[in-house]
């Protein structure tokens, strides 16, 4: 089928549109590196300071490059949805229609019926999980090492916990910390907080420790060639030979595969943590007085 | 320009990215899951209404089949029908002919045979007129006198009369 140059034209931008945030963070980091650091563990560079109240405003590494990521996906949401046919006939189609149908049946399963309008939150946590991760493979600080970047989706998600589970009824929501017996309060109410807490924490502590391992690597490489080929005079003596090859492949680990992982297992935990907090029951009985009251009226 | 340690908590930076994420969710529900799955749900509205129209063109086959076969039925019987009634007419018709014809037959024959029995009457006559000349004749001569013609006929008759009853008795 010929396409219109207009459509031509628009596919180019929305590629650019997806490329080029990626590249501006990358030229960003190059002129913001400081020459004199080698390797190191660190935190996201802050590039702004904001007089805030409570806590300074920080723009950082992290949320720049979150901000790239969204970005990113908004140009490839915006060309996977470019030409859409009834009849299906582009390759960009069918995959953008196979990533709809996958993240609708792995909703269906996982949350039920009632759920059905998640899918499209789903499908933002694995994208902006699974990119932020796979920047690491830019050489850029992948948002997902930052702790404050995670805890804000888990703390997302907490809300939307508390939200369904406020459906039975607020004393109802109380009454659920007493449970089995009262004394076991306390711990119920920690044990509310650590769902937020641990999912922010394994996502994060994953791709960290992601980072940690292969810095420690690259760092007891850098000192084994030192020690194998430092006696040669000259810049091929302080080159770290055995720094090359290794860590590209713990890279896959570390990088691409234990990325993707971490993006399906929050997307995962969220599903199981929000379609489990809806106390039928009690909504059920909620939702029959309420429609007996408005009858009554 | 310094960097962070690597777990530092920020109140603000976790309320950028908890709306990050939100604006994440309307880009994706916006730009691409909605459109996505408008064109599925248009694609399988119309896949649907393809197989309603198939079985209706279906049903519309099979009631003009039936229908077919129904006026196929009627047209065959008709056709037997058509033939038996030519058939029927036809027998009619033989038996009218031979009817006719023996009739016409029957009629002729008993026409012939008056014939003959008003010639065989005739000849008879004629043949009595005959033997009445050549007796008289004769008998002039015989009895070389006349009779007259009156007197002979009668005798002739009481005469043949005689045989005729003679034979009668005879034949009995």
């Amino acid at each position: 089928m010929a396409r219109s140059k207009k459509f031509l034209i628009t596919d180019l931008l929305y590629i650019a549109g997806m490329i080029l945030p990626l590249l501006a963070g990358m030229v960003l980091k190059i002129l913001t590196e400081p020459p004199t650091s080698g390797i190191s563990i660190a935190g996201a560079r802050v590039f702004f300071r904001v007089k805030f109240p409570i806590q300074d405003l920080l723009i950082s590494e992290a949320q720049i490059n979150s901000w790239l990521v969204i970005v990113t996906i908004l140009f490839f949401c915006l060309y996977m949805a470019h030409g859409l046919t009834v009849e299906c006939k582009t390759r960009r189609q069918r995959l953008a229609e196979w990533i709809v149908e996958t993240v609708d049946r792995l909703v269906a399963d996982n949350m039920g019926p009632y759920f059905s309008g998640y899918s499209a939150f789903i499908i933002s946590i694995l994208a902006l999980s699974a990119f932020s991760s796979l920047l690491s493979l830019l050489g850029l600080f992948p948002p997902t090492s930052d702790i404050n970047v995670v805890a804000g989706w888990a703390i997302l998600i907490f809300i939307l916990i508390t939200h369904y589970k406020l459906k039975g009824g607020f004393l109802n929501y109380l009454k659920g910390f007493t449970e089995p017996i009262f004394v076991m309060a306390p711990l119920n109410v920690l044990g509310e907080i650590a769902t937020p807490v641990s999912m922010a924490f394994r996502h994060y502590g994953n791709v960290l420790s992601g980072t940690v391992i292969s810095v420690l690597i690259a760092s007891a490489l850098n000192a084994a060639s030192a020690l194998l080929i430092g006696w040669i005079p000259g810049v091929l003596g302080d080159l770290s030979l055995l720094r090359i090859g290794l860590p590209a492949i713990l890279s896959i680990y570390f990088d691409v595969f234990s990325g993707c992982m971490q993006a399906y297992i929050f997307a995962m935990l969220t599903m199981l943590n929000v379609s489990g907090a809806v106390p039928w029951e009690a909504y059920e009985k909620r939702k029959r007085k309420k429609e007996a009251k408005k009858q009554t009226i | 320009m310094q960097n962070l340690d690597v777990i530092s908590v920020n109140l603000w930076s976790i309320l950028i990215s908890l709306a990050n994420l939100i604006i994440l969710f309307l880009i994706i529900k916006k730009f691409l899951y909605k459109p996505v799955k408008k064109m599925m749900d248009a694609r399988k509205e119309a896949i649907d209404e393809q197989y309603r129209r198939a079985k209706q063109a279906e049903n519309d086959a099979l009631l003009h089949k039936k229908e077919y076969e129904e006026k196929l039925s009627g047209a065959k019987e008709e056709a037997e029908q058509i033939l038996r009634r030519a058939e029927q007419n036809a027998k009619d018709r033989e038996r009218d002919i031979l009817g006719d014809a023996k009739a016409e037959s029957e009629r002729i024959l008993r026409r012939a045979e008056e014939n003959a029995a008003m010639e065989m009457k005739k000849a008879e006559d004629t043949i009595k007129n005959e033997i009445v000349d050549v007796s008289a004749k004769l008998s002039e001569k015989i009895l070389k006198r006349e009779i007259s013609k009156q007197d002979h006929a009668l005798l002739i008759d009481d005469f043949i009369n005689g045989i005729e009853g003679e034979d009668y008795e005879d034949r009995q």
